[in-house]
């Protein structure tokens, strides 16, 4: 493998790796310190996790045979309806308050040599509309359960109402990015000849964005229905109220038969838009 | 009421100068071919026509009206007389054929009409429009097929349409050639020339030469700047080589002596860069 010592070296191609620089130096310690930090702030203890396995496998044991009886089938069927439901209704609702939102929420190029008087009206809405998906999407579902919760009472109503809010900041913001990230070229050619702001976003956005909309929603009822099983820990509404309570009754073969049904449902809806999802790449 | 008049135009893009000092008028009905190398400041000559890029000195007027210094409204107004057809991509892909002519009319659409245009399609005037504009390019059988499902050809075509639909006082063809086979070129060309016969303005741009040789009057771009502007007979072997010379980095001049415009430059070599 050496190379005659006459040859000068060849200069090396790197590969994906970043080459040895003080820059990467740096990050790489970094890392490891906010990983030594990160664990010795969340007392993390691997001895610990084999010493509390022993009551594990008893909360694991006493889960089997699951409880299969009418009543448990029966319960479990209908938090699963309204799981469902929630998270449908959740999806639907948000993904109609982000569109409006992200149709305000995007900004294209902006007009060349435009006047101030001209860009101000424009930039009202846009960071507006920006602030309200931020705030929607940066509370978590589980904490708009709770204001709702308050405010509405307990159940499924003010769980939905939750997913809605907070599938209406996530999606407002992703469609507000896909309508910014479409080609150009129709947009800059319908500007080109006359087109109007709306007739230009209408037509050179949305389409474009369209199929990513749709997948974008389908990917948000998925999250949902994950985010409303945990809802009704916070007592809004779907399976999660009844695996609380099996919980607290120390019913573990019921909640066997709650977290297993969750499991099915979760995974066929993940199978299921994923396929839809599939059929929508254009 | 719609000659262009570029005056001392600039354009930069960071800090390379796309257009450097272009003076340029062109008259009402005027048919005029833009030739250059590529980067030469083609696209960026038509775009600054529209406003398509921000000015960085000199003035742009259109029928008499400087066009960067128009609020939002009368903007729209001179822009509904400019058509534009590029080399490809601007036309909606997920749209269909009829739609995307039928945009040729978007300038006169509210967000109302927009909204329902887009939805149940463009009302009846409009369609009889589109669908006739199709039938003049040939494509009226595929008025319902997506853009994104035809071919380069055809989809330059329902760009033409699009033109049809517009009826604009001015077209400007940008590179429309680039990526169609030579019987589209021919009827792409035919109509914009149609179009000029009517009394719009033509301004096209293409690496052609042979294309611009049928016009009256040619302009050459160098390095965004006018190297030539008249009549194509004067356009001979030395001012193409004029033209298209500097497309190679000057650091590779002299070495490779394959090609036409290289060869000129092997004699060059005699001044200090040695020819391999």
């Amino acid at each position: 493998m050496a190379s005659p010592p006459t040859e000068a070296r060849p200069e090396r191609i790197g590969g994906a790796l970043p080459r040895f620089s003080w820059r990467t130096a740096l990050a790489v310690l970094l890392l490891l310190g906010l990983t030594g930090w990160s664990a010795r702030g969340v007392e993390f203890d691997l001895a610990a996790l084999l010493q509390g396995s022993g009551p594990v496998e008893r909360f694991v044991s006493g889960m089997f045979p699951p409880d299969l009886s009418a009543a448990t089938l029966r319960a479990t069927a209908r938090g699963l309806i309204e799981t469902f439901q929630m998270s449908f209704l959740g999806a639907l609702i948000g993904a109609s308050l982000a569109l409006p939102l992200a149709a305000l929420g995007t900004q294209g190029a902006p007009e060349a040599s435009a006047r101030r008087r001209e860009r101000l009206p424009r930039a009202v809405p846009y960071h507006l509309a920006r602030l309200l998906l931020n705030v929607f999407r940066s509370v978590p579902d589980i904490l708009w359960a709770l204001v709702f919760v308050v405010a509405l009472g307990l159940g499924p109503f003010p769980g939905t109402l939750a997913l809605a809010v907070h599938s209406a900041g996530v999606l407002g913001k992703l469609y507000a990015e896909t309508l910014e990230a479409v080609p150009g070229g129709p947009v800059e050619a319908l500007r080109a000849s006359g087109a109007g702001g709306p007739a230009a976003f209408l037509f050179g956005r949305v389409p474009q964005a369209a199929s990513g909309f749709a997948s974008l929603t389908l990917y948000q009822w998925e999250c949902n229905i994950r985010s409303a099983t945990i809802l009704g820990f916070v007592g809004a509404g779907g399976i999660g109220q009844e695996i609380l309570i099996s919980m607290n009754l120390f019913d573990y073969p019921k909640v066997a038969t709650l977290v297993g049904a969750t499991m099915v449902i979760v995974l066929l809806v993940d199978r299921l838009s994923a396929a839809i999802r599939r059929r929508l790449v254009l | 009421m719609t000659r262009l008049a570029l005056k001392d135009v600039r354009v930069r893009f960071g800090g390379l100068a796309a257009l450097d000092g272009v003076t340029l008028e062109a008259r009402t009905g005027e048919r005029l071919a833009v030739i250059g190398a590529s980067g030469a400041g083609k696209s960026t000559l038509f775009r600054a026509l529209t406003r398509g890029v921000p000015l960085s000195g000199g003035a742009v007027s259109v029928g008499g009206r400087d066009l960067y210094s128009l609020p939002a409204r009368e903007l729209r107004a001179v822009r509904g007389t400019i058509g534009t057809i590029h080399q490809a991509y601007d036309l909606v892909p997920q749209l269909s054929a009829g739609l995307n002519a039928a945009l040729g009319a978007a300038r006169e659409m509210g967000s109302l009409r927009a909204i329902k245009t887009l939805l149940i399609g463009p009302g009846s005037g409009l369609a009889a429009r589109a669908r006739a504009a199709l039938g003049a390019v040939g494509l009226e059988e595929f008025a319902d097929t997506r853009v994104a499902a035809l071919s380069g050809g055809q989809q330059q075509r329902v760009a033409v349409a699009r033109l049809l639909v517009q009826r604009p006082q001015v077209v400007l063809a940008d590179e429309p050639f680039a990526a169609v086979d030579p019987k589209t070129t021919a009827s792409v060309l035919e109509a914009l020339l149609g179009l000029n016969r009517e009394g719009a303005t033509l301004l096209l741009s293409s690496h052609d030469v042979e294309v611009a040789r049928g016009f009256p009057r040619v302009v050459a771009l160098r390095a965004g700047r006018v190297v030539y502007d008249g009549p194509p007979e004067r356009l001979g072997e030395r001012e193409l080589e004029e033209i298209y010379a500097g497309t190679t980095p000057r650091a590779v001049r002299g070495q490779t002596a394959q090609t036409g415009w290289a060869r000129v430059r092997v004699a060059e070599g005699r001044d200090g860069v040695s020819a391999h």
